[in-house]
């Protein structure tokens, strides 16, 4: 059935379609109406469910992870200085193996303190043992949730995940979805079973515990395994959900790129508008395409080389500053896919802070990689969407 | 593809505006809608805008408009509050606006669009419905550009505001779309 649904509440109705039995958490723009509408429907009956109200993020993780371990399906939801409050337990929800699946509506961490979105708060996440899924549209956000529950929870992976919409440009667009009825989500979506670690009275176990160097490595090893299990995992439920739903869901998406003479390589709701542009300079005869990157934890490494081993010049888009870093995030990943190929990577950071990646800037990017192919050029605007005199911005003048 | 921009003020509803007509098409009309909200610091009285991308395909774009085809202006009081209504605007760009006075419609026929599409939205909306909100009425206005009929458009009216307070909106929306002039 089609409902015409924001991002927002597009997480809310699959967190409620995949039945999530505790819920725990602390609004934060841009992510409140998530957990604003999740207490008004469990408030109203609409959805049974436990609602614990909760003084910070840090406690909602924490209940999630105790809620998760007496066997119930733990959701929360958060954004930017919520989820870097959280920091300490989204370690220990992975380590423990706690498959609570999260939306988090991507905005910028302060300072400066900035409302909207950039992917810098889940990139500060991303190599702490969670699953991270970016989304395009309010649809995608509908149908990664529930798929992550089902890939979070298989026994093989027992691995939490985020599922990364950005805010404002998905939280807060209304857009047209097409929403399954529960009882096809519930054939999907069986009730969560426990199976390894639990907490239960009547047969204690340490949960948690301190570890000793004699078996850190291999606790460690074993979260490496489940991460590197997942790409199977991952294909077999998108596949199941296919079958089920209809709609076919990626670890990549190669959009165009068969052909292509250059790629850009992105995430999150910007892939719509690459995808835009991309039709447009194709109408023009020029060969550009994208790959719209879906899971970004576990990396897709092998996927990334299959796609592009054979491409000469690629862009990576990368909606983080990176400070201090050689390479952005997203770039660091794909010039390690395609290793020991003689592609020509290039790296862009834009969409800071919320400011808009538009087409004109996407087309710019484009005709750079065109040029740097067709050897009229070799540098690239690393900054793409950079003011003039940035040094200049936000000068204090005293004593005037 | 056509693309709008709503100009507004803070407490106007030109967000839930920009539901309803998405609503409207996307519903009611089997085309496909976005709407993308510029959120500020936004408080009440203060301008605001909203863009939405309306198409018979699904919709890729997702960002700002910036060359809008049809400009909505929900208070006439904004281009006073350093707002350019007209950025972007080509020459087939149509205008939707609140005013019914001949100095206020004067001021905007100097911006260059095609044409102007006008209504007393917030008197229309106040008669009806009791409360000074435009957001209702001004749909019928915008009806009358063709970019939405005006059966869905009332049908949305009623699915966003919900059944009693949607249906005096959506009268006032049939009332404005009967009463819009053009220039």
């Amino acid at each position: 059935m089609y409902k015409m649904l924001d991002g927002n509440t597009a997480a809310v109705e699959a967190m409620k379609l995949a039945r999530v039995d505790v819920i725990a958490a602390y609004p934060i723009t841009p992510q409140s109406t998530i957990s604003e509408k999740l207490s008004e429907i469990v408030a109203s009956g609409e959805m049974k469910a436990k609602y614990i109200r909760v003084e910070s993020e840090h406690t909602a993780m924490s209940a999630c992870i105790g809620a998760s371990l007496t066997g119930s399906r733990a959701g929360t939801a958060t954004s930017s200085n919520g989820l870097a409050l959280m920091n300490e337990m989204i370690v220990a929800a992975a380590g423990i193996r706690a498959p609570i699946v999260m939306p988090v509506v991507n905005r910028a961490i302060a300072t400066p303190w900035s409302l909207w979105c950039e992917h810098m708060d889940t990139m500060s996440q991303r190599d702490l043992g969670w699953m991270q899924f970016f989304t395009q549209n309010c649809q995608d956000v509908l149908d990664y949730t529930i798929a992550a529950y089902k890939i979070a929870e298989n026994k093989d992976i027992m691995t939490p995940a985020m599922v990364c919409l950005d805010g404002f440009f998905l939280s807060h667009s209304m857009q047209k979805i097409n929403v399954p009825a529960q009882e096809d989500v519930d054939k999907f979506l069986p009730q969560y079973e426990l199976t390894n670690s639990y907490l239960n009275p009547q047969d204690p176990m340490f949960v948690s515990n301190v570890v000793g160097m004699n078996d850190y490595t291999e606790v460690k090893y074993q979260q490496k395994v489940a991460m590197d299990n997942a790409f199977d995992v991952i294909e077999n439920v998108f596949g199941e959900f296919y079958a089920k739903f209809g709609r076919k869901l990626n670890i990549i998406e190669e959009y165009k790129t068969e052909d292509a003479d250059v790629v850009l390589v992105c995430m999150g709701s910007m892939t719509g508008t690459v995808k835009y542009v991309v039709d447009k300079m194709r109408a023009k005869g020029k060969k550009v395409g994208m790959v719209k990157l879906v899971v970004f934890r576990p990396f897709p490494y092998k996927y990334i080389y299959e796609a592009l081993k054979d491409k000469k010049v690629i862009g990576v888009f990368d909606r983080n500053s990176c400070l201090g870093g050689q390479y952005p995030p997203v770039c660091t990943e794909v010039i390690a896919a395609l290793k020991g190929t003689d592609a020509d990577i290039r790296d862009y950071v834009g969409g800071l802070g919320g400011r808009d990646v538009n087409p004109s800037n996407i087309e710019k990017i484009f005709n750079e990689l065109l040029d740097i192919h067709s050897g009229k050029s070799y540098k690239h605007t690393n900054w793409i969407d950079l003011k003039e005199n940035p040094m200049d911005s936000r000068e204090v003048f005293k004593y005037v | 593809m056509i693309k709008l921009k709503f100009y507004g003020l803070g407490g106007q509803g030109v967000v839930t505006a920009s539901k309803i007509l998405s609503t409207a098409v996307s519903l009611y009309e089997g085309r496909y809608a976005i709407t993308v909200p510029s959120y500020g610091y936004e408080r009440r009285g203060a301008p605001v805008n909203t863009s939405i991308v309306v198409d018979d395909e699904p919709v890729l774009v997702n960002c700002f408009v910036y060359e809008p085809d049809i400009v909505v202006v929900f208070d006439a009081s904004i281009i006073e509050k350093n707002v350019n209504i007209s950025e972007g605007i080509h020459k087939d760009s149509i205008l939707v606006l609140n005013t019914e006075k001949a100095s206020v419609l004067d001021k905007y026929s100097k911006f260059g669009f095609k044409e102007i599409f006008y209504a007393d939205g917030t008197e229309i909306a106040h008669e009806i419905t009791g409360v000074a909100v435009p957001n209702g009425s001004m749909m019928g206005v915008l009806a009358k550009t063709g970019v939405v009929g005006i059966d869905s458009a009332e049908k949305a009216v009623e699915e966003v505001f919900g059944k009693k307070v949607g249906e005096l909106n959506a009268k006032a929306a049939r009332k404005a779309y009967e009463a819009t002039k053009k220039m």
